[in-house]
């Protein structure tokens, strides 16, 4: 008889599936500007691993692929960021932007 | 004649109480919230202490939208494998005056914004607000907001801004930003039936439980946390940012592997990802405080760190209430007598240093960087946990070991230094002192 | 004579938690066009069918601009027959009624069709653009088979519009203060005007087909899908680019696609 041991593990959800789950009110202006040339001579990338949402995207070229629409406003992008200016941050239109539900 | 005896930015638990508090000493108050409603965003670990409400909203139990209230504290240690957890119940919490709370945010920030409304504070949502105004003088007269005709002019200021608080930064009451003051929280709001969440946690009807973890977090320094809602569970991770973004594991990947814990798994299993969300925390307390007044304004909540995250204390709307409600009162006061320069409102620094609000803060202020230390967090939860587990461990025909020859072999495997763990015991005593 | 625009407050989540609740685009846009379409002196007003919570959108409507918010009083789940009455009930000596084309919620687009029955006056529905200038206006229609329609309105009628047609303004933060204490006008619409209580959700109702004809299994499954069938074409040919580009503008005006 074959004993089947008693899975405790889960399927992960992708990540497209995790931020699914969250409410963003997208604006058509980015509130969030990336410069690209400075992203292109950072070679720590603090900001790709950091970013809850997963928004900074690196490129083949060497740059950094930014999008502004899933973000959750946190912050964490341009406190870990150690190049002055590469990020230029702020909160998007009032009304826009992530809405939490049940957090 | 202005627009407002008192512009409040940003409608959290500073903000309303602020407005409560202003609107009650009969100010005229414009409470200013970016998000489409108050809360909407908001998100925090999941317990709040309301007892500090008890002045603002008598018996603000039976209306505040709570979800559990917590009658089970735990405290959690985590090895890669082993789990030892200190856990204390008490069902007295669950009932009147009541202790913690569970509750959502967008609900609890929400009902806290209907108060001050009632209180007579003019609430607007939907609004920015991008900077401040200042008189010939300099002083903080207004804000400037993304609405067209959108300046707001006011006798004061009481930024409530939140822990990006761009108007404390404009106004030159922080010198600095520096990530490692800053953790990042990251949460799963996970659904399960209520009945089961009932009894995997070993609670009746609005019965709640606060598991606050240490270790587990994959080697990035921080902690975690389990809460029960009704029917769903928070779990999370808070995060040193600099740590993060060095040890090159993504938010997402430390969650999974805390899930995965032996200790967290059976809580949550089979349940489905409701909502997934991330928040700065200002975690080093006393320690990264900025300026608290200026002319024309005053800080309050995350905006001035207010913020305890001390190990088994880890509190933060509370501090951001008390610190509101201050705010409002003293901003009411300065505006009567017509001096709101900085001299006049160091009132509001005078009562955060008269109450808990500064007290606990100061008395704690070694704790946070205690807690998110190296050896703390990488040393420790291995060292604790292999200690118990050789404790508990029945290894006959061999004799019991003696606990003190446990403890050094352990604390020698993990190594740690004898007089490190002396210096951060007396540390953690005298902080927790 | 008086601009109207029908909103319609849509509860996304199911526990109807007016936190979340609002307008959409479609609406917007026909607010927008209300807004701009008003002549000097005329008044614009914000009409909404719905329960109280609804009232947040018509307090964003007067912050916009509009002259007067009436609420009519209607059980949620009421027909669109039932709105459009209840609507005509209380517009009077309306110019011009702008509509969303379609709701969030049940998204049949007939509301605005029973509205103009109602009033009695013309109607141009499911526009993708508009121009609006004094005396009348151009508005291009959406039609079946990417075929469009070239409309000139100059007499009263009921427009709905596309989400994408136009941007709603941002409200100013004077119209925003003042818009707090502004009167919204409520008006008890008719009780009993739910035609079916039927508290499932909302499913188009199934169509019937005939059996696929067919020998063989290719063939049925190809009468179904209308792959390789007359109705399919395709054409394959090879020419320098402005030559394909007129032959494609010929081909598809004589299969029909273009007018």
């Amino acid at each position: 008889m074959t004993s089947i041991a008693r899975d405790t593990s889960w399927p992960e959800i992708s990540f497209e599936e995790r931020i699914g789950t969250a409410e963003f009110r997208i604006h058509e202006r980015a509130h969030i500007v990336v410069d690209g040339d400075t992203c292109r001579g950072c070679s720590t990338r603090e900001c790709v691993v950091a970013c809850p949402a997963n928004l900074f995207v690196p490129t083949s070229d060497g740059g950094i692929l930014f999008n502004y629409e899933n973000c959750f406003e946190c912050g964490t992008c341009y406190m870990v960021c150690n190049k002055e200016g590469a990020i230029s941050w702020s909160y998007p239109e009032g009304g826009f932007g992530i809405v939490f539900h049940r957090t | 004649m202005s627009d407002a005896d008192v512009i409040v930015v940003g409608a959290g638990p500073a903000g309303s109480c602020a407005a409560i508090a202003a609107a009650r000493a009969g100010r005229r108050v414009i409470l200013i919230e970016r998000g489409p409603f108050p809360g909407s965003k908001n998100m925090y670990g999941g317990v709040v202490y309301p007892r500090i409400l008890d002045e603002l909203v008598p018996r603000w139990w039976e209306t505040a939208p709570i979800q559990r209230w917590v009658v089970r504290r735990s405290t959690m240690v985590l090895s890669e494998t082993g789990a030892l957890t200190v856990d204390y119940r008490s069902n007295a919490w669950g009932e009147p005056p009541y202790n913690g709370a569970t509750a959502y945010r967008p609900d609890f920030d929400e009902w806290l914004s209907r108060q001050a409304v009632a209180a007579g504070a003019q609430l607007v949502t939907s609004t920015t607000v991008t900077g401040l105004l200042r008189d010939a003088s300099g002083r903080i007269n207004g804000v400037r907001t993304d609405r067209p005709d959108g300046d707001l002019s006011a006798s004061m200021v009481i930024a409530c801004d939140g822990v990006n608080s761009f108007l404390a930064k404009e106004a030159g009451l922080y010198t600095a930003t520096d990530p490692a003051n800053f953790t990042l929280g990251v949460k799963e709001t996970l659904a399960l039936p209520k009945h089961v969440i009932d009894e995997r946690f070993g609670v009746r009807d609005d019965q709640g439980v606060d598991i606050e973890i240490l270790g587990g977090t994959s080697g990035v320094n921080g902690g975690g946390f389990v809460y029960t809602n009704l029917d769903t569970i928070a779990l999370g991770a808070v995060l040193k940012l600099p740590k993060l973004a060095a040890q090159k594991k993504r938010p997402e990947e430390i969650i999974a592997t805390l899930k995965a814990h032996p200790a967290i798994a059976p809580l949550i299993e089979g349940a489905e990802v409701k909502e997934y969300s991330a928040h700065v925390i200002p975690e080093a307390g006393y320690s990264m405080m900025p300026t608290m007044v200026t002319d024309g304004m005053v800080v309050a909540g995350d905006a001035a760190a207010l913020c305890l995250a001390a190990g088994i204390w880890l509190e933060g709307v509370n501090f951001a209430m008390a610190s509101g409600m201050y705010a409002g009162e003293v901003a009411a006061a300065a505006v009567a007598r017509n001096d709101v320069s900085a001299k006049s409102l160091t009132a509001y620094t005078d009562k955060l240093n008269a109450t808990f609000v500064l007290r606990d803060h100061k008395k704690l202020r070694k704790v946070p960087g205690l807690v998110l230390s190296d050896r703390v967090q990488q040393k420790y939860p291995a060292f604790v946990t292999s200690v118990v587990e050789r404790v508990f461990r029945v290894d006959n025909p061999q004799p019991k070991p003696g606990l003190r020859r446990i403890v050094r072999e352990e604390r020698k495997r993990a190594g740690i230094k004898l007089s490190q763990l002396i210096r951060d015991g007396w540390t953690g005593l005298r902080g927790f002192g | 004579m008086t601009v109207v625009a029908c909103l319609k407050w849509v509860t996304p989540r199911a526990d109807d938690d007016d936190r979340f609740a609002g307008i959409s685009a479609a609406d917007q846009s026909a607010l927008e066009f209300a807004l701009q379409s008003a002549q000097p002196g005329e008044d614009v007003v914000a009409v909404c069918a719905g329960p109280v919570g609804a009232e947040r959108a018509l307090r964003d409507a007067v912050a916009c601009g509009v002259t007067r918010a009436v609420r009519i009083d209607l059980d949620p789940r009421a027909s669109s027959s039932a709105v459009a009455s209840a609507i005509a009930s209380v517009v009077t000596e309306a110019r011009l009624v702008w509509c969303g084309d379609y709701s969030l919620d049940r998204g049949t687009g007939s509301m605005p069709g029973f509205l103009a029955a109602r009033l009695g006056i013309g109607q141009a529905l499911g526009l993708i653009d508009v121009t609006i200038a004094h005396d009348a206006m151009t508005v291009v229609r959406r039609l079946d088979g990417a075929r469009r329609e070239i409309v000139r309105v100059s007499g009263p009628a009921v427009l709905s519009v596309e989400g994408s047609t136009a941007r709603l303004r941002r409200a100013s933060l004077r119209g925003v203060l003042a818009a707090d204490t502004a009167t919204i006008d409520v008006v008890t619409g008719p009780s009993s005007v739910v035609d079916t209580v039927d508290e499932k959700p909302f499913r188009p109702r199934a169509r019937a087909l005939a059996a696929p004809a067919g020998a063989s299994a290719l063939d049925r499954v190809r009468s179904l899908t209308d792959a390789g069938s007359v109705t399919a074409r395709s054409e394959t040919v090879v020419l320098d680019p402005p030559a394909a580009a007129a032959r494609i503008v010929s081909t598809l005006r004589e299969w029909g696609y273009l007018g």
